[in-house]
C-alpha cells in the first residue's frame, strides 16, 4: 500500500497505536471509512483520536465544526485537515 | 436478545402523542390519569412479547410470577411516567412532590471543575435528570439519547420545549462524544442511560439478579477516556405525583489499565450492574425495559 503518504502513515500508527487496535497501520485505506464499515470505530474511538491529534499536532477538532463528520470520514480527510490546522 | 428492544417498535403513533399533549394540557393531571387504565390494558394486551419479558423481569426481582394485578400495575406506573414527561417537558415541575437525595453528593464532584457523567438506567424516569437542574439552574445538563430509536420522544420533546431538545445529544455520529467531552469541559453533566446495549461487539456479560444478561461497556470506556467523575442517577416514580430522585457516588474516575483492559470493563461495569439491581429491589414497578432482557 504504497499510496499513502508520509503524514498519511503517521497518522495511521496514531489511530492504530491510540486505539490499540489489531490492524498493520500500513494496510489502512486511505479511503475506507474509518467508522462503521471500515475500521469499524464508534464515537467513543473518535474522542480519544481527536485527544491524541490535538497532543501530537496541537489541532482540537470540534463538534460544531460543520465539516467534523467529513474530517473523520477517512484516513485521507482527517490527515487533510491535520495537514491544514496543525500547530505542531 | 439485548438488541431486542432495537427491534420492537415504538407503539403508537405519533397521532396519538399529540393527542396525550392534548389531553394531558386540557384535562389537567387528575383527568389525564383517568385514561390510564384503558390505555395500558391496550399496551398490555397489545403486546405478549413485551409483557411475557416484564412479566419474566419481575419473577427475576420478586421471586414469585408476576399476576395480571402485577403488570396492571407494572404499566401503569410505565404510562404515569410517560404523560408525566409532558408536565415536565411544559415545565409543570410544581404539580409533584419530587424528593432528591444525594444532591451534595453532585456538588461535590462539580465543585472539581472536571464536569460529571450522570448515569442513569430504564429503571424509572430519566426525564428527571432535568428536575436536577431545578435546583441547580447555572448547570448545564446534556442527555444523550438514541432518537432515531425513539422518533416519538424525540417528536414530543422537540414539540413542548424546544430549548430542552437543544440540550440532547445524538449517539452514532462521529461527534457525539466530541459534543459529551466539550460539555464536560465547561463543568457540565451529561447524562447517560447504562443499561441498553447499542453495539454488540461493546458489551460484557454481568450477573444480574442472579442471572446472565449483556450491558453495554461505553460508558466505562466514555468515563475512562474523560476523566470525568461517574455519579449514579436514579429517578424513581413513587406512585400519585411522587418522585424520589437518587444521585449516588459511584467513581473518581474510571480507570481502565492497558494490560487488563477487558477484566476492568466487566469489574466496573458489574459494579453498575449490581446498584442498578439494588434499586430495581426498590422499585420494581419502574423497570421500563419491555423487551427481553436476559441472554438465554
Amino acid at each position: 500500500m504504497s499510496e499513502l503518504s508520509l503524514l498519511e502513515q503517521d497518522i495511521a500508527k496514531l489511530i492504530v497505536e491510540t486505539l490499540k487496535l489489531k490492524v498493520d497501520p500500513a494496510t489502512i485505506q486511505p479511503v475506507a471509512a474509518l467508522f462503521g464499515d471500515g475500521l469499524g470505530l464508534d464515537s467513543i474511538d473518535a474522542l480519544e483520536l481527536a485527544l491524541a491529534i490535538s497532543q501530537s499536532y496541537g489541532y482540537q477538532l470540534r463538534s460544531n465544526d460543520p465539516e467534523i463528520n467529513a474530517i473523520f470520514s477517512s484516513l485521507r480527510t482527517l490527515t487533510k485537515a491535520i495537514e491544514k490546522n496543525r500547530t505542531k | 436478545m439485548s438488541q431486542a428492544w432495537q427491534q420492537q417498535q415504538e407503539r403508537g403513533s405519533r397521532a396519538s402523542i399529540r393527542m396525550m399533549t392534548w389531553v394531558a394540557q386540557s384535562l389537567g393531571r387528575p383527568g389525564a390519569r383517568a385514561l390510564l387504565y384503558p390505555i395500558c390494558a391496550y399496551f398490555l394486551l397489545g403486546s405478549g412479547a413485551a409483557r411475557r419479558a416484564i412479566g419474566r423481569f419481575r419473577e427475576q426481582a420478586l421471586g414469585r410470577p408476576a399476576s395480571w394485578r402485577d403488570l396492571i400495575r407494572h404499566y401503569h406506573a410505565f404510562a404515569s411516567t410517560i404523560l408525566d414527561r409532558v408536565y415536565f417537558l411544559l415545565g409543570r415541575f410544581d404539580l409533584f412532590e419530587i424528593q432528591v437525595h444525594g444532591l451534595d453528593v453532585l456538588d461535590r464532584e462539580l465543585a472539581k471543575g472536571r464536569g460529571c457523567v450522570l448515569l442513569g438506567s430504564h429503571l424509572g424516569s430519566f426525564e428527571m435528570v432535568r428536575a436536577v437542574g431545578l435546583s441547580r439552574q447555572h448547570i448545564e445538563i446534556r442527555v444523550l439519547m438514541d432518537e432515531q430509536n425513539a422518533p416519538l420522544i424525540r417528536g414530543l420533546i422537540q414539540e413542548l420545549n424546544p430549548a430542552a431538545a437543544e440540550t440532547v445529544i445524538q449517539v452514532g455520529g462521529a461527534d457525539t462524544m466530541l459534543q459529551v467531552k466539550e460539555c464536560l469541559d465547561r463543568g457540565g453533566v451529561v447524562g447517560i442511560m447504562g443499561d441498553r446495549v447499542m453495539q454488540e461487539d461493546q458489551a460484557v456479560v454481568c450477573n444480574f439478579l442472579g442471572r446472565e444478561a449483556r450491558f453495554p461497556t461505553g460508558t466505562m470506556r466514555l468515563a475512562h477516556v474523560v476523566r470525568a467523575p461517574v455519579v449514579l442517577f436514579f429517578g424513581l416514580y413513587r406512585g400519585g405525583n411522587r418522585y424520589e430522585v437518587y444521585l449516588e457516588s459511584f467513581s473518581e474516575g474510571v480507570r481502565l489499565s492497558h494490560e487488563q483492559r477487558a477484566t476492568d470493563l466487566k469489574q466496573w461495569t458489574q459494579r453498575y450492574a449490581d446498584r442498578l439491581e439494588a434499586f430495581c429491589h426498590r422499585a420494581p414497578d419502574n423497570w421500563f425495559n419491555f423487551y427481553e432482557f436476559w441472554n438465554d
